[in-house]
């Protein structure tokens, strides 16, 4: 494997970002766009912010009432209650992979984040111990985090996670009760304290904040990341 | 169209694996997204097919939606029309869809029907200024790819001019809406 190579990232790479949510680009165009999506931080917010730009078109866009044979045939086609928590961490263990050959390829990780493939996954199952991939909806995990409900600790684990020039990235648990901050994502692991009542349902969400995080106790800027915890 | 609220709740129950919640999220969206689907995939099968395999979608993705990066509905009409802009960029290549009408004026226009909460009428109004400052040619590329999912080619075939033309066009279309937005907003 020589890489996916980049042949010509063109000359503004937000135009490229605003051609993919316009949906201009070809479909090869489109597909190195989707990888670098989940990569890339920076890739995904410009997208995000042009998918924003352009959403009020839809507004124009009347209804129109498809047949009701898609929404029984929709219903029919769910596939059981919710994807087991072996199949996901079947797919989480081909992310990792994928994204391993993705980042040995391509050097994607500039940032100084430190690295964490070693996921454990196989480790035995363990009652109380949850794991949430964080992630912005591509291949790539941007955090690992590991939840352990016994001791009301995580441990966070940044692996692609890029915060914006100026800004920090900041971690919430999601809980009935809303986003509570479990504080800064750092360059480095660590081990953050959940808050109380914190239960296996929750989820867990970056955003992106101002430096020294978010003032008000609450997201105030895009939520890049999010993951939802699957028992280990 | 239901409310923002009603749309979270339900989104947030479809992540927790409601089927039921699902169907009514189905019941409650899928005219506006197979509106939407349907201006790009035109043919109404392939369209239906679109249209389930976004709500699957959906069924899986609902627990990564998150209330802060946006409304819900525009959350559900994006995912269905990065699928519908997938499956036919994937196919088309040559094959160029029916005649359009002007619609390029059109949709503009449609624009400034305000009937929502303010927010979203400010992103509006700012979008459709925004959109009107455009040369003319340039803002129609820029609404028929954005609702007909057009292709490059196909606006090239519709203003009789090279592919290149038309990138550069929307380039430029682009780059003045980012800067507009950014003073209007």
């Amino acid at each position: 494997m020589s890489g996916p190579g980049n042949p010509d990232p063109g000359p503004d790479p937000d135009l490229r970002a605003a051609e993919y949510a316009l949906g201009t680009l070809d479909t090869l165009e489109r597909a190195e766009m989707e990888r670098e999506i989940a990569v890339d931080l920076g890739t995904a917010i410009r997208v995000r912010d042009w998918e924003r730009r352009l959403a009020p078109l839809l507004d124009a866009v009347p209804p129109v009432a498809p047949s009701p044979r898609v929404r029984a045939a929709l219903l029919q086609s769910l596939p059981g209650p919710l994807p087991g928590p072996s199949d996901q961490l079947a797919a989480l263990r081909r992310q990792v992979r994928r994204w391993r050959i993705t980042a040995a390829g391509a050097g994607l990780l500039a940032a100084g984040l430190a690295l964490f493939v070693a996921v454990g996954l196989r480790q035995e199952p363990e009652r109380g111990r949850y794991l949430a991939v964080v992630q912005g909806g591509g291949a790539l995990p941007a955090l690992i985090v590991r939840v352990d409900t016994h001791t009301g600790t995580a441990q966070v684990r940044p692996v692609g996670a890029e915060a914006p020039a100026g800004r920090n990235l900041q971690l919430w648990y999601v809980g009935a009760a809303g986003p509570k901050p479990l504080g800064l994502v750092g360059a480095t692991p660590s081990r953050v304290k959940l808050p109380p009542g914190a239960s296996p349902d929750g989820a867990i969400a970056v955003s992106v904040e101002p430096p020294g995080g978010s003032p008000t106790g609450q997201p105030t800027g895009p939520v890049v990341y999010t993951g939802k915890l699957i028992p280990e | 169209m239901a409310d923002d609220d009603a749309l979270r709740g339900l989104l947030a129950e479809v992540g927790r694996g409601d089927a039921a919640a699902l169907a009514r999220l189905y019941d409650l969206t899928s005219p506006k997204l197979f509106g939407v689907i349907l201006r790009i995939q035109k043919d109404r099968g392939l369209a239906e097919d679109v249209l389930q395999d976004v709500y699957l979608r959906v069924w899986q993705a609902a627990g990564s939606y998150d209330p802060a990066t946006g409304r819900p509905l525009t959350w559900l009409c994006i995912i269905a029309r990065n699928r519908a802009i997938d499956v036919l960029r994937r196919k088309d290549t040559a094959e160029v869809q029916g005649p359009s009408e002007d619609y390029g004026e059109d949709w503009v226009a449609r624009l400034m029907d305000p009937h929502d909460d303010a927010t979203a009428f400010m992103y509006r109004d700012a979008l459709s200024t925004c959109l009107s400052q455009l040369e003319p040619m340039h803002r129609d590329c820029v609404v028929l790819a954005y609702c007909e999912g057009h292709s490059r080619e196909e606006l090239a075939l519709r203003h009789n001019r090279p592919v290149n033309t038309i990138k550069t066009w929307l380039h430029r279309a682009l780059a003045s809406l980012r800067t507009c937005l950014e003073t209007v907003a």
